[in-house]
């Protein structure tokens, strides 16, 4: 980087290295008047360089960091503490016709200078950003698009699991109308197949907002975290749960893993759904071996994981190829949806969910996630 | 032989589709027995009981179509009405290939299903009286001597009694003795019941 303006004694090379570069030079004194404007910088901002000389550098500006330039400039003036020399930052910076571009602005002061001088670099980011954000957009379309592959795959088995409860309600209500009108109805009997079908028409419900959430394309939000405190945020709801059903857990975290980039509240529903199953399925043993681990450690380098295991009877041989499967369920009133979700989900944040059994008994599922700083 | 009630024999694995098709036959005066899976049935349902079966197709363990197939192999004749939960035409077409009764697609009117479980029950009564009348044709039929069979045959297939003796190479009197004999350990009153009998059989192998 260009921090200090080189030798002056041979003006000619000077120049050409200005021109030649692909970055936008200029330099300022110090009340912020041009002074040098390069080829690159008219290019890039479509002023010639005797529109600008003389002129204040905040008119490349744009408004926000116009306020935000005459600050530093005073501070670092009066305190010497620098904002942005030898630091850098990305600026909107403004072309000629008003429009505004995103670049990464280099200051340096000339050394020996007095009042002092200042020379900035400007590199384009346009590129750099309209491919992230092409990137960005890529990556939420696929999720989205993944989601709706499943949904797919799951039209057979939506259709069935809402004609069961509609073919309840239906039968049911078909019923009261033969009991009501007969010589002597049995109100006790409406009024109890009234109530299955409130509960049936719920239950309806319920499978067609589990689905809006699936498919709806909310914008992922994508953040920092560690994995052991979105674990430990779950805490109150799992060991409530977990106590009603007399189920013992033990919360195994790993201290200082690396943090990863989540969606919080997914990552949440996929942990809620895997420590719900487990609680289910420990249902069937016999009471005080009902045990429940959440354990979180680093497999190796640029992962980190959850798991989620049980000392309850395992997955079935038969259902093990259709885990994953939409609609899979053995719960009788389970939809087969949660570890579908679980799975696509845990997917969509370039991770794995996989599922192996313990012995002598017992499941156990695992969250495999890159780490923030794993970019492969 | 007694009559008892026909049966709706019910197997769907969702509970509260159990309880409203309970509900609804039982509103419509029909006897039900639910079940809630298909293992379930195989182990409790007892083949002497007339009926019909309401079968959901899609179960988890053995699937609707698997139970048929099943109650085919044993030679159960209980009329089977499939419901199913997404309108599968290839899995229809199968399950009546396999001798289903009826395809209903969930959900259904009451009277869709009522219509047909009414049809199934007298398809099933009918089956059973006719099973009944071949079996008792057969016990009749293994009180013959070979001779009597031979008889038998040619007397259904319209063989005059000079012929049968000289294909016999009897007496025409022998065959009228053993002509008189099938008609009586058959307990035929004419010729024309005699071919009817045989007949039925034919039509059930």
């Amino acid at each position: 980087m260009l921090y200090s303006v080189p030798p002056m004694d041979d003006s000619r090379d000077m120049q050409a290295l200005l021109d030649a570069t692909v970055d936008a030079v200029i330099t300022i004194d110090h009340r912020g008047t041009v002074e040098l404007f390069n080829r690159a910088a008219e290019r890039l901002f479509g002023y010639q360089a005797a529109e600008v000389a003389g002129r204040n550098v905040s008119m490349l500006m744009t408004e926000d960091d116009r306020r935000d330039h005459d600050g530093y400039m005073q501070r670092y003036q009066q305190t010497g503490r620098a904002r942005i020399i030898g630091i850098g930052r990305e600026v909107s910076a403004r072309r000629k016709d008003g429009s505004v571009f995103p670049a990464f602005l280099s200051v340096g002061r000339v050394a020996g200078a007095d009042p002092p001088r200042y020379i900035g670099l400007l590199h384009d980011l346009t590129l750099r950003k309209r491919a992230e954000r092409d990137a960005h957009e890529a990556r939420e379309r696929m999720m989205h698009v993944s989601r709706l592959a499943t949904m797919g795959e799951m039209a057979a088995g939506i259709s069935h699991e809402l004609n069961q409860p509609l073919t309840a309600i239906a039968a049911t209500a078909q019923a009261c109308t033969r009991i009501m009108n007969s010589a002597q109805p049995d109100l006790e009997e409406v009024r109890l197949a009234l109530e299955r079908m409130a509960g049936q028409a719920l239950r309806a419900g319920e499978i067609i907002r589990r689905l809006r959430n699936l498919v709806r394309r909310h914008e992922s939000e994508l953040e920092a975290a560690d994995i052991n405190a979105v674990v430990s945020e779950l805490g109150t709801l799992t060991l409530a749960d977990a106590r009603a059903n007399d189920v013992r857990v033990r919360v195994d975290l790993t201290p200082g893993l690396p943090q990863v980039m989540i969606d919080r509240i997914q990552i949440q529903q996929v942990l809620l759904n895997l420590l719900r199953n487990s609680v289910d399925a420990l249902q069937s043993m016999p009471a005080g071996t009902k045990q429940l681990t959440v354990h979180t450690r680093a497999p190796r380098p640029g992962q980190v994981e959850i798991s989620v295991s049980d000392t309850g009877p395992g997955v079935a041989a038969e259902m093990l190829d259709h885990l994953f499967t939409p609609f899979a369920t053995t719960k009788s009133d389970g939809t087969g949806l949660g570890l579908a979700i679980s799975r696509t989900i845990v997917e969509a944040h370039h991770g794995q969910l996989t599922y192996h059994s313990l012995e002598p008994t017992g499941a156990c599922f695992t969250i495999n996630l890159p780490t923030l700083d794993n970019k492969s | 032989m007694s009559h008892p009630p026909p049966t709706v024999y019910i197997v769907d694995d969702d509970e509260a589709v159990r309880s409203a098709l309970r509900l609804l036959m039982k509103s419509a005066g029909y006897t039900t027995v639910t079940f809630e899976s298909a293992q379930e049935f195989l182990a409790r349902y007892n083949a002497q009981q007339p009926g019909c079966l309401v079968l959901d197709v899609r179960m988890p363990g053995m699937s609707g179509m698997e139970l048929q197939q099943e109650l085919n192999r044993r030679g159960a004749i209980l009329p089977v009405i499939f419901i199913s939960g997404h309108g599968d035409i290839p899995m229809a077409v199968e399950a009546m290939h396999s001798g289903a009764f009826d395809f209903l697609q969930k959900p259904f009117k009451d009277q869709d299903l009522l219509d047909r479980v009414a049809r199934a029950l007298s398809s099933d009564s009918a089956a059973r009286a006719e099973k009944l009348e071949v079996d008792h044709i057969r016990e009749l039929l293994a009180t013959l001597t070979p001779r009597e069979h031979e008889v038998l045959d040619m007397v259904v297939s319209g063989k005059p009694n000079k012929i049968m003796a000289a294909d016999l190479n009897l007496s025409q009197r022998t065959v009228e003795v053993h002509r008189a004999r099938v008609m009586e350990k058959m307990h035929a009153r004419s010729l024309a019941q005699l071919v009817r009998m045989m007949m039925t059989l034919e039509g059930r192998h």
